[in-house]
């Protein structure tokens, strides 16, 4: 990492004392940009800062968090909600747990100055159910900040009213949609709504709803504190401020959450500098770069800067920043399987592509590596992603399409080799 | 009025209607399974495809309402490709069991897989199967044919406002069910056999009875309450084999209620009057309508005679009935009777939130129209004739000799005394008036059995005197 980095979130990791209100307070400025936002700005105010600072939706399709808050309607009667998606759920992302683990304070802030900014008095956070501990020290941070006044009647003794629940998914991939977390949350199936109405419009309890991830929100103190424009200048990239928390995983040296600067570095780099390049000194085959949903890179295409627009003109994107290694060992036909067999299984069912093929994909994936497959189902695999993706209900088709597109599209041989009996299922 | 182009055609269309209502406006019809004008819409079925211009992915007809100036193409090749993608999709778990399914014939799935569908199977993994429930009286469900479209689901909740089907499991293994596998409880079962695109809900009453093809429909209102709902007999060689709601969106817009449904059964029931009869020393003698026609003439002229008139009747058969008795029976009292209690349409009201109204019988209004006052409480007179369609409550009936004419079942006969058997609502044409003042007409749909005669008839031949040979 070069001297001139500036990190937002990662020096407070890894040290179970810094999730204390006391050392929120006393090392990060605790709550003071929530008290300044409530004493001193408008809500309309706010909205503007966190526009000006560029800041990109964390928790995949990197919608601008900014505009997203600007939809809920002023005039509207109707209570309104703003819910944290703390589900997490996409396969190599674990930024979120550390967030809610070492700095469950910067979230809690987030959500007072969010709440204020939209008119919302009651929050929520819907936490994957996996995360058991790390729910159990979201609530303990919370009662924390109830204690001192920062939650509840009368926020700072301000007049301003804002009550936080923690809701506990049950460990559906699909939860982490927003309008199946919004289902999942009034206690319904966790399947996606037909969208419009966006939830902006009609969302939790049918009411104007802002859903946003977990370090976008953790990030909103962070934007008052430095203001829109200096948060905004740490982004390296147009359209894209403030750093980003990368979950790397896979075949590295060094697997772990890392921060960098938006922009500011490539795939290259972060496997190398932040990874400490590919373990067991093999070398590279591929990068998962956004999640286990976006399209693989090969490892000739890793020299791209490591935002979201860059990703989206090679075809790939950045998803919720879930980078995966794949060294030159890995059966391509195997680690598809296993990816197309995750989507199968956390299909909700609802609608006829994704509940059929992304089934049909896995059965004939399957045929594909026990060597019981025709030549021709490759293409057939193909034709069966391109009818699920881009025609779902909600992006979970599209997640489980892309991953098979560009794999065979890139390692073509690999699935022939099964195909035609070169090679074999150990 | 707004416009939009659909395929070429430019359409008006009210603010708020969806692609595939205005779509049929201009002759455009898009295929759906889980979109319903009933229903809420979900988009989840993904048949109804189209391309707007300005949008890049495909659109789900259902879920995009027309906007000024849109331009939407049906036909396109990325169209059809995502219809057939689709519709393969559906078939890959469906056992096509055609030949031994109830739907055949009037099945969505078919008729989209034939209008959309590929003609090859590129699928040769075994089929997911379940094992099903016991839903109950009216519906028989199998599951392996379902197509998850949920309108099932979504008419339990929105239309009869029961929430007992639902989705359990997820993914490739969900299953739409009852709540914990338990019988269905609402009275409007049949319309999950209506809304089902597919014939994983059938009617139990109608299973394995008959091909839908061979089936000839006859439009007519049913008569077993004063809502007056629009449905569709449908028959074959004088027998019906179902009744299905028709689309009235002013008086049951898509639905109807068990009891109006299966209610056609009494008219085909075994213990049915079909011959005019007499009672004879505690017992019934099959007789001739000279016989007891000549017999009821002469009664008429006794003192004492009230004649009841069903209020299950048509407009048409009430005024003959008033006319009649006026010609030969001027003396005699005209009274209406159908449900204990509604004699009147002020006394009648809903009987639940969602069709059903209290009078069990179809023309109230028509009864209290023609002038006719309700009977209340028992009938005392020498003479009593009844007219009844076959739904009217018979009163408590005092007299020495009754006469019954038109539909009974043995089980009514207790208070009669002859018996002129006629019509039931099937046989016969007439109007009626439901409970908002509609009037509205019913059409014969299959010819009389026996030697039953309508009403007009059987008045025509007491007024004539003249023997008759049938």
């Amino acid at each position: 990492m070069s001297a001139e980095t500036q990190t937002l979130f990662v020096q407070h990791f890894w040290n179970d004392s810094n999730r204390t209100l006391d050392y929120y307070v006393k090392r990060m400025n605790g709550y003071e940009s929530a008290k300044k936002v409530i004493a001193t700005m408008t809500p309309d105010q706010v909205i503007e800062e966190v526009k000006k600072a560029n800041i990109r939706g964390r928790g995949g399709a990197g919608f601008p968090m900014g505009m997203k808050w600007g939809f809920i309607p002023k005039n509207s009667e109707k209570p309104k909600y703003l819910v944290c998606n703390a589900d997490e759920s996409e396969p190599g992302t674990c930024k979120d747990r550390q967030i809610i683990r070492y700095t469950p304070h910067l979230l809690i802030e987030g959500l007072i100055i969010g709440s204020y900014a939209i008119g919302c008095h009651h929050s929520y956070v819907y936490i994957r159910g996996e995360y058991v501990r790390e729910a159990e020290l979201l609530n303990a941070a919370i009662e924390e900040a109830y204690k001192n006044g920062y939650l509840g009647k009368n926020v700072f003794g301000s007049g301003f009213d804002l009550d936080i629940t923690v809701h506990r998914g049950a460990g559906a991939y699909i939860c982490g949609e927003e309008t199946g977390l919004l289902n999942s949350l009034e206690g319904k199936r966790g399947e996606p709504r037909v969208k419009p109405p966006f939830p902006a419009v009609s969302g939790a309890f049918s009411c104007p709803t802002a859903v946003n991830n977990v370090e976008s929100i953790a990030n909103v103190p962070h934007i008052i504190r430095l203001g829109g424009e200096e948060f905004a200048k740490l982004g390296k990239i147009d359209k894209s401020g403030g750093t980003r928390l990368i979950s790397l995983s896979g075949h590295v040296n060094k697997p772990g959450v890392y921060e960098a600067l938006a922009g500011s570095m490539t795939v290259r780099q972060i496997i190398e500098d932040f990874g400490g390049g590919v373990w067991k000194g093999k070398r590279l085959k591929a990068v998962i770069p956004g999640g286990s949903s976006s399209p693989v890179l090969t490892a000739d295409e890793i020299d791209v800067v490591y935002d979201v627009e860059p990703l989206m003109k090679i075809g790939t994107m950045m998803g919720s920043a879930a980078v995966m290694v794949i060294d030159e060992d890995t059966d391509m036909v195997k680690l598809l399987l296993r990816i197309t067999k995750f989507y199968a299984h956390e299909s909700c069912g609802q609608c006829t592509p994704c509940r059929e093929g992304c089934h049909w994909m896995e059965s004939i994936l399957h045929k594909i590596l026990h060597g019981e497959a025709k030549p021709s189902d490759i293409d057939l695999l193909v034709d069966v992603a391109g009818n699920i993706g881009g025609k779902t209900l909600c992006a979970l088709g599209d997640a489980a399409a892309m991953p098979v597109q560009s794999f065979v599209k890139k390692f073509r041989s690999e699935f022939e080799a099964y195909v035609k009996g070169q090679k074999s299922h150990a | 009025m707004p416009k939009c182009t659909i395929d070429g055609k430019e359409v008006e269309f009210s603010p708020g209607e969806n692609l595939v209502k205005v779509a049929k406006r201009a002759g455009v019809e898009i295929p759906v399974f889980c979109y319903h004008p009933g229903l809420s819409v979900v988009a989840q079925c993904r048949m109804c495809y189209v391309e707007v211009e300005k949008m890049p992915k495909l659109q789900t007809a259902c879920s995009t309402m027309a906007v000024e100036g849109m331009v939407v193409k049906t036909q396109s090749e990325a169209v059809k490709k995502g219809r057939a993608g689709t519709m393969e999709f559906l078939l890959l778990n469906h056992p096509l069991d055609c030949p031994i399914c109830d739907k055949a014939g009037e099945c969505d799935l078919q008729d989209n897989s034939y209008g959309h569908g590929g003609a090859y199977m590129r699928h040769s993994e075994e089929r997911r199967t379940y094992v099903d429930v016991d839903m109950g009286p009216v519906i028989q469900k199998n599951m392996n044919r379902c197509i998850h479209c949920t309108r099932c689901i979504r008419f339990g909740d929105e239309v009869a406002g029961i929430h007992e089907m639902v989705a359990i499991q997820r993914g490739n293994n969900i299953d739409i069910t009852t709540i914990d596998g338990k019988q269905l409880k609402t009275e409007y079962a049949g319309n999950y056999s209506d809304i089902c695109p597919t014939g994983s809900l059938t009617l139990k009453d109608f299973r394995f009875k008959k091909r839908a093809w061979m089936l000839k429909k006859t439009p007519t209102i049913c008569e077993g309450c004063s809502k007056g709902c629009n449905m569709e007999v449908q028959h074959e060689g004088n027998v019906v084999y179902r009744c299905v709601p028709r689309e009235n969106l002013e008086i049951n817009q898509y639905w109807m209620c068990d009891e109006g449904r299966f209610n056609y059964r009494y008219t085909q029931d075994e213990s049915r009057v079909l011959v005019p009869m007499k009672k004879s020393g505690g017992s019934w003698l099959v007789s001739e309508w000279d016989s007891v026609l000549s017999e009821l003439r002469a009664d008429l002229s006794a003192k004492e005679v009230v004649c009841l008139v069903g209020s299950d009747l048509t407009n048409e058969e009430m005024s003959a009935i008033r006319e009649t008795m006026g010609t030969i029976a001027k003396s005699a009292k005209l009274m209406s009777f159908g449900t204990p209690g509604i004699g009147t349409a002020s006394q009648d009201g809903p009987a639940d939130t969602i069709l059903k109204m209290k009078s069990k019988t179809a023309n109230l209004n028509g009864a209290e129209k023609a002038g006719f006052a309700p009977v209340t409480g028992a009938v005392r007179a020498e003479v009593v004739v009844v007219f009844r369609g076959g739904r009217a409550e018979l009163p408590k009936i005092e007299a020495s000799r009754v006469y019954g004419a038109g539909v009974f079942l043995e089980r009514d006969r207790g208070a009669l005394t002859a018996i002129l058997p006629g019509l039931s609502f099937l046989e016969k044409d007439g109007t009626i008036v439901n409970h908002q003042g509609k009037e509205q007409r019913l059409q014969k749909a299959i010819t009389p059995r026996g030697r039953c005669k309508s009403t007009g008839e059987m008045l025509m031949l007491l007024l004539n005197q003249k023997a008759v040979s049938a």
